[in-house]
C-alpha cells in the first residue's frame, strides 16, 4: 500500500450532514433546469465570419475563434462552489455546436422548452440569434455538409444517413479524449504559450522556410493564440470575483470570492501552488477545451494521480485538511455536471439520459508498474460515494498483484452503496491490450478511461474513440437477406451474397457474413476518413493540442496526427445477439438439421407469427453465448477475430489504427427497436443485449455469465467493453466481501470491465412507474450512468429486463412475469394540442386550413397547403419573412411511389412552388405519405431523425435545409394553435 | 463399477450454501419425506418429469416422441405419469421446456471437471458443497468426488438431513469434508416421524457423536417452517439440546415456499399444512430471537 496514509479508508465520519456546502450545492445541482446557452456559437461563428476572406488559413482563423470566445465568455458565479469557471453561460447549460450537430436542432427551437423528453429552456431572443444569425452561416459548412459536398454524396454517406447500419461519429464529435493537465497545472498556460513562442521563432529563425516549416509555424502560433483566449477567461474570472466580493456582505460568501480572485489571478497562467489552484487549473483548462470540442467525453483521467502532488503537500504541510479536500473534489464533481448536450428529441432514443460523460479514472498502478492507490484514491471514492451525480463517470483500475485487497474491497463497498459506480477495469488485461496496439509499457500503465469504457494512454493518445458505431445485426440481416434489410424494404444495401437456400454448410453462411460485414466496415470506415479530413480542413484542435504530448515536440495539430498514438474507435451493437443467432444457425440447421435456413429466414420475417415452437426452438435450445457451450465460445470468438483483423487493416488519416470496441450506450435499445426478429428467438423491436453482456436470461448464474466473458481474449478488444451485470443489492459484509471477490476472480479469468446495477426487477418497475418518487435513481446504461427518469422508454425496459442474478444464490431470476414482451408503438399525433384558439388575423383563414389539414384524415393533401399557407404568410407576415431574407433554397418533395412530385424554391424573399421536377436541388425529401411527411415535420416532439430511422422519409442532400424547412413548417403549426 | 446417483442441479457461483463463492451439487434421493422440502424433485432417487402445462404452446411435440404413450392429447396435452418412465425424450423434443428431466448421471470426470469451472471464483474460502437430497445416500460416488476435489484443494462442505450410517460416514467421508451442515428439524421424535416420515434417533445420536470430533466445522441447522418447527416448544427443545452438547451457535433457514408449486410441475400431492407464503418478518425475527435467546441463556 504504498501511498496510503490513511488508518480509515472508508472517511467514515464524513457525511453530506458535515459537508454542508456539497450538499447545498448538490440539492442545487439536482434541481436546476437545463438552458441553452449560445454564447461559444456566437462568438466563434462571428469570428470565423469576420475573417472568412481574410486569406488566413484555418488554424489561425480558428484559433483566433477560439480566442475571441474564451476572452468574451462571461465570468459567471452562480453559486457557492469554491471552484471559478462554467462551462456555459448558464448555471445548467447546454452549448450549441452549429458547426457539428447543432442545426439538428432548428426545427426544435420553438419547441426545446415544452418537449416531452428532457426539455431544454431556450430564451427567446437566444432562439431567434440562432434561427436567423448563427445557423444560416452554417448550412453549406458544418461537418456533415462540407463532407458531402467535397465527397459528392458517396454511397456510404446514404448509408450513414439511413441510420440503421452505422453511425459516424464524427458528423457530431471528435472530442472523446484524455488530454494531459500535469504540465499545464505544474508550469502554467504561460510557461506553454511561450514554449510555443520559442519553437516558432525557432522555424521562422531557420529563414527560407519549406512547407512543413510553414506549416509548423502556424501551428504554433494558432496555440499561442488559442492558450491566450485560456488565460484572457481565467482573467475575467478572478477580475468578475473581485468585483463581486466588494459588494458581498456574507463573510463567508465574501472570502470565497476573493479566493477565487486570488486563485485565478494565478492559475491557469502560472503553476499550481495549492490543492485549491491545482483543481480549480484543471477544471478551467476543462472549461477552455470546450470551446473547441463539443461537451462529449473529455475525460479529465487519472485525478487521484495528476492531482496527488498538490495534496499531499498541503496535507503534510497542514494547509489542507482532509475534509476541505471532499469539498474540493466534491465542488469539482458538481462542476463536470454543469452541463449538458444539446440533441434533438430523437436523438434522445439513441443517446437517452447521457450525461457529458466526462470519465475520471482512479487506483491501478503507475508508470513503472507500482500499485499508484493513494489517499487521494479514497478521497475521491467517498466524494464519488456522497455525492452520486450522473457525472463523472467514475472508473476504478485494479491490478490484481500491484494493488490491495482493501482497495478492492473499498471500490466494491462503493458500488454498493451507490448501486452502480465505480466501473471496474483490469489493469493486467488493459495494459497487455495497449501494448498489443504498440502503446509503449510505460504508457500504457497510465491508462485512463475515455468516456464510457474506452482505454486510452492519457494525454498522449488521440483516440477519437467513438468515430464509428456499427451495428452488428443489420451484417446479420443483410446475409440472411441477400443483401437487403426488413426496415430498409427493397432497395439493395449490400453486396449480393447469396439467397438462403443457397447454403449448404455454416461455413458458406458465415462467409456470407463475413462478406457483408467487411464490406459494411469498408463503408464505414471510407465516410470515417473523409469526415476526418474534413476536421482537417475545418476544425484544428490547437488549444487541446497544447495539453498533450506530441503535437507541440512534432509541431502538428492533433487533427493532423500529432498526438504520439492516434487510433480510431469503432464500437458495436448487438453482439451478443449476433452471436447467438449464428449459433442457433449453426447448430439447429446445419448440425442437426432441425430447420432450414429458409425456413428460419420465412419465420422471422413474420417475426415469427403463427410458428411459436419454431421461435422456442431457436430461443431455447440453441447454444448460447454466455455459457460453456463449445459452440458459442467458438462463434463468439471468432466474431471478435475476425472484427479485430477487419479493424486492424484500416490506417486512418492521422496514422493510427481502428480499434474494435463493444460499448452501446442506448443504441442497443433504438437500434433494436428498428430491428426485425432475429435468428436466436428475439422477437422483432425489442432491445438487443448491450455492450459486450451476453443476452438477457441465456448465463444461468452468475459466475457463467462473468466466466463466458472473462474468455473473450482482450487483445481483440483493444478499444475497450461495457460488461453490465445486474444483481440484487448487497446486504453484508459477507456479501460485499464475495461481490469483490467474484470481480477479482473474473479479472484472474481475463476480465476486461465489469459494472453492476445492483437493483431488484421491482425497484425499477417502480421508478418507471413513478418517476417523480425516484427522481434521482442513477443506473449504469452501457458505459455511462444516467438518471433512470431521463432514459426513454426502450432503454428503460432494456435496463429492467436485463437478468438480475440473486447476490446469495447466485442464479439468474426470471424476468418479471409477462413485462415486456413488446414495446409500445410510438405516440400518434396529439390532436387536441393541435386544436389552439385561432388567431384572428388575414391568416386566420390559410392556417385554419393547415389545421383542418392536420387534424383530418385528408393528411394527403399537406404538402400542398402547408406550401400554400406557408406564402400566404412570407407575404403578410414581416417576422416570418426574416426567415428567408437572403436565402437561397431549393427542395424537392417526392413520393416513393412517384404519385407527388412537387419543387419549392426560396429566392429573393418568396417561396416559389411547382409541381415539377426541379435541377439541382440541395436537398430532395421522399416520403412514404402524407402523413408521414407532416408527422415528420409537424407532429408535436417530432421526429425527424425518428421518421428516418423507420425509412418513412428519406431525404438526399444536405439536411440543414430540411432543417431550416421543419422548422418554417413547426413556426406555422405554432401560429395556427396561438403558441407564438 | 460404481452405480452413478442421479444430480438434479448443480448451480455455480451460490453464494448461501457456505463461505465465499460456490458451487453446490444436488442429489437425487432422501431418506426423509419432509412435507415442506423445498426441492421436492429430491425425494426420489429415480429420475422425473417436470411439467408446466402453461408454458406449453401445443406443439404435440411430446406426444410425438413418447415411447410409451405416456402424453396424450385430450384435446389438451395431458402427461399420464403412471405411464412415464421418464425418460426425458420429451423433454428433449420440447421447446418451450414445459417438460423437463429431473435426474441426470454424471461420471465423476464430467462432475469434476464443471466443479472446476468456477475453480477461480472460490479463492481460498469458497469451494464445492454438496446438498440435495440426502448427498450421503452416494458413499461411494460422494467419496471419489470429494478426493479428487481435495487433491485440488478445494474446500468442500456438506449438507445433510443427518440420517446416515455413521461408520461409513466417518471413513469415506468424513475425512474429505470442512464443512458440514446438518440439519436438526423436530426435537420430538413423534412429531419428526409425523412430518418427515422417519424417527430421529438416529439424527441426534449422529449429531452428538460428531460434535465432538468436528467442533465449529459442524454447523447444525434448523429450518423454520411455520406452525411446524417454528414453534416455541421445538426450538427451546433444539436448543437445549444444543446447549447440552456445548453449542452455542447455530443457523435458522427460513421458510422458503418455492416447493409448493414444484410438487405441482411434478404432480405430487400437496401438503395443505404448508402455506403458499414466505414467513412474516417479524415472525421471523422473533423466532430468532427466542432461539438465539434460550441457546446462549
Amino acid at each position: 500500500m504504498g501511498n496510503t496514509l490513511l488508518t480509515d479508508l472508508r472517511l467514515s465520519e464524513f457525511t453530506l450532514t458535515n459537508l454542508p456546502l456539497l450538499s447545498k450545492l448538490l440539492t442545487r445541482n439536482l434541481t436546476e433546469k437545463p438552458q441553452v446557452c449560445i454564447e461559444r456559437a456566437r462568438y466563434v461563428t462571428s469570428s470565423l465570419k469576420s475573417t472568412q476572406n481574410s486569406g488566413e488559413p484555418i488554424q489561425l482563423r480558428y484559433a483566433q475563434a477560439v480566442k475571441e470566445y474564451l476572452s468574451r465568455k462571461s465570468p459567471q458565479f452562480f453559486d457557492g462552489n469554491l471552484l471559478a469557471g462554467t462551462t456555459t453561460s448558464k448555471p445548467f447549460g447546454a452549448p450549441a455546436y452549429p458547426e457539428l450537430t447543432g442545426l439538428t436542432i432548428w426545427p426544435e427551437l420553438e419547441t426545446i422548452s415544452t418537449r416531452k423528453k428532457n426539455p431544454l429552456n431556450i430564451d427567446s431572443d437566444d432562439a431567434k440569434e440562432l434561427n436567423l444569425e448563427i445557423f444560416p452561416f452554417w448550412l453549406e459548412e458544418n461537418i456533415l455538409e462540407a463532407t458531402r459536398r467535397r465527397t459528392g454524396n458517396p454511397g456510404s454517406m446514404k448509408l450513414f444517413e439511413k441510420l440503421v447500419f452505422f453511425l459516424a461519429g464524427k458528423a457530431g464529435a471528435l472530442s472523446h479524449t484524455v488530454p494531459c493537465y500535469r504540465v499545464a497545472l505544474e508550469r502554467g498556460v504561460d510557461y506553454l504559450i511561450a514554449e510555443a513562442l520559442h519553437r516558432e521563432q525557432a522555424i521562422v529563425a531557420k529563414g527560407l522556410l519549406s512547407e512543413v516549416d510553414k506549416q509548423q509555424a502556424i501551428f504554433y502560433r494558432s496555440v499561442r493564440t488559442a492558450l491566450e483566449g485560456v488565460t484572457a477567461y481565467a482573467a475575467n474570472l478572478s477580475r468578475g470575483a473581485a468585483k463581486l466580493a466588494l459588494a458581498e456582505a456574507n463573510p463567508v460568501r465574501r472570502s470565497n470570492l476573493e479566493a477565487m480572485a486570488a486563485v485565478c489571478a494565478q492559475v491557469p497562467a502560472g503553476p499550481a501552488r495549492s490543492f485549491r489552484e491545482a483543481v480549480n487549473s484543471l477544471w478551467i483548462l476543462q472549461v477552455a477545451i470546450h470551446a473547441e470540442s463539443i461537451n462529449m467525453a473529455i475525460s479529465p483521467g487519472r485525478l487521484d494521480q495528476i492531482l496527488y502532488p498538490w495534496y499531499r503537500a498541503d496535507i503534510d504541510s497542514g494547509a489542507l485538511t482532509v475534509g476541505e479536500a471532499l469539498e474540493l473534489v466534491g465542488c469539482l464533481w458538481l462542476k463536470l455536471n454543469d452541463n449538458t448536450n444539446l440533441v434533438p428529441e430523437t436523438a434522445e432514443e439513441l443517446f437517452g439520459g447521457a450525461g457529458t460523460v466526462p470519465a475520471v479514472t482512479v487506483g491501478g498502478v503507475d508508470g513503472q508498474g507500482e500499485d499508484a492507490v493513494n489517499d487521494l484514491t479514497y478521497v475521491i471514492l467517498k466524494v464519488t460515494e456522497l455525492l452520486q451525480t450522473r457525472d463523472p463517470s467514475v472508473n476504478a483500475r485494479y491490478h490484481p498483484e500491484k494493488n490491495s485487497p482493501d482497495y478492492l474491497k473499498r471500490v466494491a463497498e462503493v458500488v454498493a452503496i451507490t448501486k452502480c459506480v465505480p466501473a471496474f477495469y483490469n489493469d493486467s488485461a488493459a495494459i497487455r491490450t495497449l501494448v498489443n496496439q504498440g502503446v509503449s509499457t510505460e504508457h500504457a500503465r497510465d491508462y485512463a478511461i475515455i468516456g464510457c469504457v474506452e482505454l486510452a494512454a492519457s494525454g498522449r493518445s488521440y483516440d477519437a474513440s467513438s468515430s464509428i458505431l456499427l451495428n452488428l445485426v443489420s451484417a446479420l440481416e443483410l446475409a440472411l437477406f441477400n443483401g437487403k434489410r426488413p426496415v430498409t424494404g427493397a432497395s439493395q444495401i449490400g453486396p449480393r451474397t447469396g439467397a438462403p437456400e443457397s447454403f449448404t454448410t455454416f461455413d458458406d453462411f458465415l462467409s456470407a457474413f463475413h462478406a457483408q460485414l467487411g464490406w459494411l466496415i469498408g463503408q464505414a470506415v471510407q465516410l470515417n476518413e473523409e469526415f476526418g479530413r474534413t476536421h482537417q480542413e475545418k476544425l484544428p484542435s490547437p488549444l487541446l493540442s497544447a495539453l498533450f504530448e506530441g503535437p507541440l515536440e512534432s509541431g502538428k495539430d492533433l487533427i493532423f496526427g500529432g498526438a504520439l498514438y492516434n487510433a480510431s474507435g469503432a464500437t458495436h451493437i448487438g453482439f451478443a445477439d449476433v452471436v447467438d443467432s449464428l449459433n442457433a444457425i449453426e447448430q439447429l440447421v446445419f448440425t442437426d438439421g432441425r430447420f432450414t435456413l429458409p425456413q428460419v429466414v420465412a419465420a422471422m420475417k413474420d417475426d415469427f407469427a403463427g410458428n411459436e415452437p419454431l421461435r422456442l426452438w431457436l430461443a431455447n435450445k440453441a447454444p448460447k453465448y454466455g455459457t460453456d457451450h463449445p459452440v458459442a465460445v467458438k462463434n463468439s470468438a471468432a466474431l471478435l477475430a475476425f472484427l479485430y483483423e477487419a479493424y486492424q487493416g484500416y490506417v486512418n488519416y492521422r496514422g493510427g489504427r481502428y480499434r474494435p470496441a463493444f460499448w452501446t450506450m442506448t443504441n442497443h435499445a433504438g437500434q433494436g427497436k428498428l430491428a426485425g426478429a432475429l435468428p436466436n428467438g428475439r422477437r422483432a423491436h425489442l432491445p438487443f443485449a448491450s455492450g459486450i453482456t451476453p443476452v438477457s436470461q441465456a448465463a444461468p448464474d452468475l459466475t457463467c455469465c462473468m466466466r463466458s466473458v472473462a474468455r473473450i481474449n482482450p487483445l481483440h478488444i483493444p478499444g475497450g467493453e461495457a460488461f453490465n451485470l445486474k444483481m440484487v443489492p448487497v446486504e453484508t459484509a459477507d456479501d460485499l466481501e464475495r461481490l469483490a471477490g467474484a470481480v477479482a476472480a473474473y479479472f484472474d479469468a481475463g476480465g476486461l470491465h465489469v459494472q453492476f446495477n445492483l437493483m431488484t426487477y421491482q425497484t425499477l418497475l417502480e421508478a418507471k412507474a413513478h418517476p417523480d418518487r425516484h427522481p434521482h435513481l442513477l443506473v449504469r446504461v452501457s458505459g455511462y450512468s444516467a438518471y433512470f427518469r431521463d432514459l426513454n422508454d426502450a432503454m428503460k425496459d432494456e435496463i429492467i429486463t436485463r437478468t438480475a442474478y440473486d447476490s446469495r444464490t447466485g442464479t439468474a431470476l426470471p424476468l418479471p412475469a409477462g413485462y415486456c414482451d413488446r414495446l409500445p408503438a410510438s405516440d400518434p399525433v396529439d390532436k387536441k394540442k393541435l386544436s389552439g384558439d385561432m388567431m384572428n388575423s388575414t391568416l386566420a383563414l390559410p392556417l385554419a386550413k393547415l389545421i383542418d389539414c392536420i387534424t383530418s384524415e385528408l393528411v394527403e393533401e399537406f404538402l400542398e397547403v402547408l406550401l400554400d399557407v406557408m406564402k400566404m404568410v412570407f407575404f403578410f407576415d414581416e417576422d416570418y419573412r426574416k426567415n428567408i431574407e437572403g436565402f437561397a433554397g431549393r427542395y424537392l418533395f417526392r413520393s416513393i411511389d412517384r404519385s407527388i412530385t412537387v419543387s419549392a424554391v426560396f429566392a429573393e424573399g418568396k417561396l416559389h412552388v411547382d409541381e415539377e421536377e426541379l435541377p439541382d436541388p440541395q436537398v430532395i425529401v421522399i416520403f412514404k405519405d402524407g402523413k408521414a411527411l407532416m408527422e415528420f415535420l409537424l407532429a408535436d416532439n417530432s421526429d425527424i431523425l425518428g421518421a428516418m430511422l423507420r425509412q418513412e422519409v428519406t431525404p438526399e442532400g444536405n439536411l440543414n435545409y430540411l432543417y431550416k424547412f421543419a422548422y418554417l413548417a413547426r413556426h406555422l403549426q405554432l401560429m395556427a394553435t396561438g403558441r407564438v | 463399477m460404481m452405480s452413478l446417483p442421479l444430480i438434479f442441479d448443480i448451480r455455480h457461483g451460490s453464494m448461501d450454501d457456505g463461505p465465499g463463492i460456490r458451487t453446490t451439487v444436488f442429489f437425487k434421493g432422501c431418506p426423509l419425506s419432509c412435507i415442506w422440502c423445498h426441492n421436492p424433485e429430491s425425494l426420489r432417487t429415480e429420475a422425473e418429469i417436470f411439467w408446466d402445462a402453461r408454458a406449453c404452446v401445443g406443439c404435440h411435440a411430446c406426444r410425438a416422441v413418447c415411447p410409451g404413450g405416456a402424453s396424450e392429447v385430450l384435446p389438451v396435452v395431458t402427461l399420464h405419469r403412471e405411464r412415464c418412465t421418464a425418460c426425458g425424450a420429451c423433454a428433449e423434443e420440447c421447446p418451450s421446456n414445459a417438460r423437463r428431466l429431473s435426474g441426470r448421471h454424471y461420471p465423476v470426470e464430467e462432475l469434476v471437471r464443471i466443479l472446476m469451472l468456477d475453480r477461480g471464483f472460490y479463492r481460498g474460502t469458497g469451494g464445492v458443497t454438496f446438498s440435495g437430497g440426502e448427498p450421503t445416500l452416494h458413499v461411494e460416488y460422494l467419496s471419489t468426488v470429494l478426493q479428487t476435489l481435495k487433491k485440488q484443494n478445494i474446500s468442500t462442505a456438506l449438507q445433510t438431513c443427518g440420517a446416515f450410517d455413521l461408520s461409513l460416514f466417518r471413513r469415506h467421508l468424513l475425512p474429505c469434508l470442512d464443512l458440514v451442515y446438518f440439519d436438526l428439524k423436530l426435537h420430538n421424535t413423534a412429531s419428526h416421524r409425523r412430518y418427515t416420515g422417519i424417527s430421529n434417533e438416529q439424527i441426534l445420536a449422529n449429531f452428538s457423536a460428531l460434535s465432538r470430533e468436528m467442533g465449529e466445522r459442524l454447523v447444525p441447522r434448523v429450518p423454520l417452517v411455520p406452525g411446524i418447527t417454528a414453534t416455541e416448544l421445538n426450538l427451546t427443545e433444539i436448543a437445549q439440546f444444543l446447549r447440552e452438547l456445548g453449542i452455542t451457535s447455530c443457523q435458522l433457514l427460513p421458510f422458503n415456499p418455492g416447493g409448493i408449486e414444484k410438487r405441482r410441475l411434478l404432480g405430487q400431492s400437496l401438503q395443505p399444512e404448508i402455506l403458499e407464503s414466505f414467513m412474516a418478518r417479524e415472525e421471523e425475527r422473533r423466532m430468532g430471537e427466542l432461539f438465539r435467546s434460550q441457546l446462549q441463556p
